[in-house]
């Protein structure tokens, strides 16, 4: 507990220190803006409702790409983990996407689906896609053999054997991925924006870099943070939900 | 009258020396068969062959007069580790071969809380697995091997990973549930005391071979006692002779 609060105390001598220095030495508010004004420019974007409509868009691009991005890849990796064939088959793509930059794809996307929502839903829908397939993939493979074994000896068939053993028992490995999708889904979100967002936290830095407003960049930085931490947060509760009867008995 | 019947049976992992050679075999209808051997002396084969998880190169099973080609409902099948799914309670996990066949009923949770009972965890019916000790899983396994009373239960060195103590006491219930059940058991081990405690027979394997059957006769039930006595250390001598090949 008091180790909290050292990394509390931490944070405040940071912020009084970046404050002092940018102070005595007079550093200009273009380059770092002191932290008061940032909290001032926070404050009077969140109550004059200029950064609400950013804040729910990007919300709500998360959501739909997590969502979409997650779906598709449990489904590709579960169908990919039944068929051997198709495995093979597709494998080396599978690996070669892997590195082609997703975000690299924005501009093309913008073609396809036009600025706004949709193409920044679709950037983030295939950065989540990824590691939820790979996850999937992995965690309904590597079953212990034993209980494959049993499972074949009680007759269980093909679904039962899927629904009852390796989705069960992948579901520690599946959720870490849902963990790395939902921090690249906000890499996903912003900078989707930044190509082809008209609304978005992505497209407000991109508008108060315009106007060389460095103090509402850094003031989105922590919206954003925010955000992050929200979603991680969230994420690490519906892991603990969902694998509330795999942890119990493991030692805390 | 032959309840399980090996006939010739081979097994080859893909071109390699068979690892089970020409096995001849037949068990009758509630003896207790131990299968002691050396590591990697085929013996897990034979097993898996038995209850028909593996499918012999050449050769037949008969279980009952019938052809064992796919595993069998009759074989109830004990693994090395507990295997126990570690995301269901112990009851759900002793229920397990019923609930993939068919909706689990009222009864069939009061079998499992009696089976449980017989095995000592009468209390633990709620825990999950990994509030287990080892010996705890292995008797949950137990009886997930019991709960559709089979009339064949084949066990594959179930007690391996366990205390000598744990080991001497599950080995007790086991034979008190096999004569409860009246089940014909095949029981698979490397422990050549543990063999010939268990066992009406005790068969020894070596390098894919099966050599004669020896018959175990001491009272039954066993009184824990006879493990310090002469008789049975003599019987114990007399199948590691046979092991060696010096018999």
């Amino acid at each position: 507990m008091s180790i909290r609060i050292y990394s509390f105390f931490l944070l405040i001598a940071l912020l009084v220190g970046w404050e002092v220095i940018c102070r005595l030495l007079g550093i200009s508010a273009l380059v770092i803006p002191t932290p008061t004004a940032v909290l001032e420019a926070l404050w009077s974007t969140l109550e004059s409702g200029y950064l609400w409509p950013h804040i729910w868009i990007t919300t709500a691009e998360m959501v739909l790409g997590l969502a979409l991005g997650c779906g598709i890849g449990f489904v590709c990796g579960i169908i990919l983990g039944e068929t051997e064939f198709l495995r093979r088959l597709l494998y080396p793509y599978i690996i070669a996407s892997q590195v082609v930059p997703k975000l690299a794809l924005g501009p093309l996307f913008i073609v396809w689906f036009g600025f706004g929502m949709t193409s920044t839903v679709v950037i983030t829908a295939l950065i989540c896609f990824f590691p939820l397939l790979e996850n999937t993939l992995t965690g309904i493979h590597h079953i212990d053999p034993q209980k494959r074994e049993l499972f074949r000896m009680l007759r269980a068939s093909r679904m039962q054997t899927l629904f009852r053993l390796k989705i069960p028992s992948g579901l520690p490995v599946i959720m870490a991925g849902v963990r790395v999708a939902v921090v690249l889904a906000l890499v996903g979100a912003v900078v989707g924006e930044f190509i082809g967002g008209r609304e978005g936290l992505g497209a407000a830095i991109i508008a108060a870099q315009g106007m060389m407003d460095s103090t509402l960049m850094f003031a989105l930085f922590i919206v954003i943070t925010f955000l992050g931490m929200i979603f991680y947060q969230a994420a690490i509760w519906s892991e603990r939900w969902l694998l509330r009867r795999h942890i119990k008995g493991k030692t805390q | 009258m032959s309840f399980l019947t090996v006939n010739e049976a081979s097994y080859c992992y893909q071109g390699n020396e068979a690892v089970v050679d020409r096995v001849q075999w037949s068990i009758a209808q509630g003896e207790f068969h131990c299968l002691v051997g050396r590591s990697g002396c085929g013996k897990t084969t034979l097993l898996k062959i038995a209850a028909g998880l593996l499918q012999p190169t050449s050769g037949s099973i008969f279980i009952d007069d019938t052809q064992v080609v796919e595993p069998s409902d009759q074989v109830g099948f004990v693994f090395q580790a507990p295997t126990l799914l570690e995301w269901l309670p112990v009851t759900d996990n002793v229920l397990l071969p019923i609930s993939l066949k068919r909706r689990v009923t009222a009864k069939d949770y009061t079998r499992a809380a009696e089976l449980l009972e017989l095995v000592g965890l009468g209390s633990f019916t709620k825990r999950h697995p990994q509030e287990l000790s080892g010996g705890q899983q292995s008797r949950v396994a137990i009886a997930r091997a019991l709960i559709r009373e089979p009339a064949f239960l084949m066990l594959d060195e179930p007690f391996a990973a366990l205390d000598a103590i744990t080991r001497a006491e599950l080995q007790d219930d086991l034979l008190r549930l096999c004569e409860h059940q009246k089940t014909t058991v095949l029981f698979v081990t490397h422990d050549i005391a543990e063999a010939a405690y268990l066992g009406d027979f005790v068969t020894v394997m070596s390098q894919g071979e099966l050599q004669q059957a020896i018959p175990i006769d001491l009272a039954k039930p066993r009184a824990p006692e006879i493990r310090y006595d002469s008789t049975f250390n003599a019987l114990c001598l007399k199948i590691r002779k046979t092991m060696d090949g010096t018999a």
